[in-house]
């Protein structure tokens, strides 16, 4: 028997096969997937992201500084400002303006209670700091070291 | 790499997500537009049998005719692709020069949108570490997983030992949105000039942003698309998948980059000047194919993109079919969204003709190119089981499976890929191919239907380099 006629008959068949195979295969595919979870997500205005970058570069810290533990330097950014995007000037599309918000670092509430103005600014006071502001005046008498403050309730004569 | 390094937390609001599923057109309208034509073809078929007693003809004839004349014309279109392609990139390859340490070194940020990759996204950022280049970081955004992803993401945050210093590795957790909104955001997100877009599961040659970034010296390039290998191999379908990546995708973009016209960037790997992507309004979340839809915009904005072979990204393929038909079933009705979505352009050569010359080629591939495959084939069948024409069949298969050897062969030593591949080239025309062609048009008629679809997710393995 010729070589030329088996092979066309194996090609004839493997070709037949193929396309039983692809229809087949795609028939399958398409059933599968019409019973698999269709899932559909709903528009939203805004969506909350969580962005987690490095504290700071090594360079930054120094060779021999330690590092920061986490839970110091965990905070959650509340107010969003708004960042206009550059536009395209030229694009045939023209997109709408992305106008998006990007939160800037502000301190915590447990942080703003300790803070009070000194002229030049907000500055930080801790508790252990104002303990020792109201007493670095202090005068020496027969009981020790008293404050100023305790001192004017005594009643006595005062230098003008 | 090193984990549990102190990380500063924000929480951030993104742009609104596009809606996951696709915009559909009235599918009524496209039934409508089948109807009419289906009178239209009634009315020519009744013309035909009325005026042919009046000619020469007899019907049988007419058919015979008809079906030779349109297998010439299928072969033509065949050569004349084949050798075009080929032409063009033997022009294209002998033209490129290998040319390292330009001194171009500029900062850029690799976004890598991830969903469901617990498996890959720590050897794909391995992978980035490894980079021959300093000035880069890494941002992962996480798009709503619903695995371990973002537990195994968090681990990778931090500054990473890099080739040649740290690396900063931030990552973005959001809600699901699709690859094209978590990729808005990491890009959104990114002070530098160019961005590096890639794939959760794709892992890059070392190589491959330093030969890559170079091309940005040029003001016109906007883009440059890389090249992408199948990382998996050892499967019969895997295998076929890199020898289509060699030959069906890398040739025709390197004939597309003599003319610095390259119509898709692929996903696994795209090096993107920011200013581009900003002016072409960023990923869109309207068609399926969101890398070939952001690629048009581009090029229609008038920036120029390359196409750099030895910018390599490793990516999984698909090793069951079931998997496979389920990627080109998204490729192929992304890509004709996205035509349509641009058809002003095809229709009016007037405002950016590379961009309508890339279109209608697109539209060839996508719509016209199977269509004739797979009649092709069956006229072949046809001819033999009723005819008796047997030997057609294999008279077809030879010449075509010539054509590919040669071209494989081409391409391999262009390449320098496995020689295994070229075993493959005998079945590849008349076994992948004719699979991928029926998925093809299948999906073409079912777009043309309307018919709702969804994000498909694939399941990967892991694999180790």
């Amino acid at each position: 028997m010729e070589l030329i006629p088996i092979l066309s008959t194996i090609i004839l068949v493997a070709t037949i096969c193929t396309f039983i195979l692809a229809i087949g295969a795609y028939i399958l595919y398409k059933v599968r997937e019409a019973k698999g979870q269709q899932v559909s997500y709903p528009q939203q205005k805004e969506v909350y992201g969580e962005l987690i970058i490095p504290s700071a570069a090594p360079q930054q810290k120094g060779k021999n500084s330690t590092v920061r533990t986490p839970g110091r330097t965990t905070f959650v950014e509340r107010q969003p400002i708004f960042v206009q995007q550059r536009q395209p000037i030229s694009s045939l599309y023209n997109p709408q303006p992305q106008q998006y918000k990007v939160k800037t670092p502000v301190r915590g509430t447990e942080y703003a209670s300790r803070q009070r103005y000194t002229g030049q600014g907000y500055t930080n006071i801790s508790e252990q700091g104002r303990k020792y502001a109201d007493t670095r005046f202090l005068k020496y008498t027969n009981e020790g070291y008293v404050a100023t403050q305790d001192d004017k309730s005594s009643g006595e004569l005062k230098w003008r | 790499m090193k984990t549990g390094q102190s990380t500063i937390k924000a929480e951030i609001i993104l742009p609104p997500a596009g809606n996951n599923e696709i915009e559909q057109e009235n599918g009524k309208k496209y039934l409508r537009r089948i109807a009419f034509s289906g009178v239209i073809s009634l009315i020519l078929i009744i013309v035909i049998i009325y005026s042919m007693p009046r000619t020469i003809l007899t019907a049988s004839s007419l058919i015979e005719y008809s079906t030779i004349v349109a297998l010439i014309i299928f072969l033509f279109v065949l050569l004349f692709r084949y050798f075009a392609i080929l032409v063009l990139a033997y022009f294209y390859i002998n033209e490129y020069t290998y040319k390292l340490g330009s001194g171009f070194y500029p900062f850029l940020s690799i976004i890598i949108p991830v969903y469901n990759e617990e498996k890959v996204v720590a050897d794909s950022v391995s992978s980035l570490l490894a980079l021959d280049y300093s000035n880069y970081e890494i941002i992962i955004v996480n798009d709503g997983s619903t695995d371990k992803t973002e537990n195994v993401a968090k681990k990778l945050v931090g500054y990473q030992k890099g080739l040649h210093n740290d690396i900063k590795v931030s990552l973005i957790n959001r809600p699901n949105g699709g690859k094209s909104q978590a990729l808005n955001a990491g890009i959104r997100h990114s002070k530098a000039e160019f961005v590096l877009c890639m794939d959760g599961d794709s892992q890059l040659s070392p190589d491959s942003i330093k030969v890559a970034v170079r091309h940005f010296t040029n003001p016109e390039i906007g883009a440059v698309a890389g090249n992408v290998k199948v990382l998996n191999r050892g499967k019969l379908f895997t295998d076929l998948q890199a020898l289509e990546y060699i030959e069906g995708l890398n040739l025709g973009r390197s004939a597309q980059s003599l003319i610095n016209l390259v119509n898709i960037i692929p996903g696994p790997i795209g090096l993107f000047r920011k200013k581009a992507i900003e002016g072409a309004g960023y990923y869109s979340s309207l068609t399926f194919a969101e890398d070939a839809d952001l690629t048009l915009k581009i090029l229609a904005d008038g920036w120029r993109v390359y196409y750099e072979p030895n910018s390599i990204s490793f990516t999984e393929a698909p090793e069951k079919l079931n998997q496979l038909l389920k990627q080109r079933y998204r490729w192929t009705r992304g890509i004709i969204q996205a035509i349509r979505k641009h058809k002003k352009l095809m229709v009016n050569p007037s405002i950016n003709f590379g961009d309508t010359f890339i279109l209608w080629t697109m539209a060839f591939e996508a719509l016209i190119w199977p269509a004739m495959n797979i009649a092709t084939n069956l006229f072949f069948i046809i001819a033999a089981i009723f005819f008796g024409f047997t030997s057609l069949i294999f008279f077809w298969w030879a010449g075509l499976a010539l054509l590919d050897l040669v071209t494989v062969l081409y391409c391999i030593a262009v390449e320098k890929e496995e020689f295994r591949l070229v075993g493959y080239s005998l079945i590849y025309r008349m076994f992948f191919i004719l699979i991928i062609d029926v998925c093809k048009l299948m999906s073409t008629i079912e777009e043309f239907l309307g018919i709702k679809m969804t994000w498909g997710k694939l399941d990967r393995v892991g694999v180790k380099t």
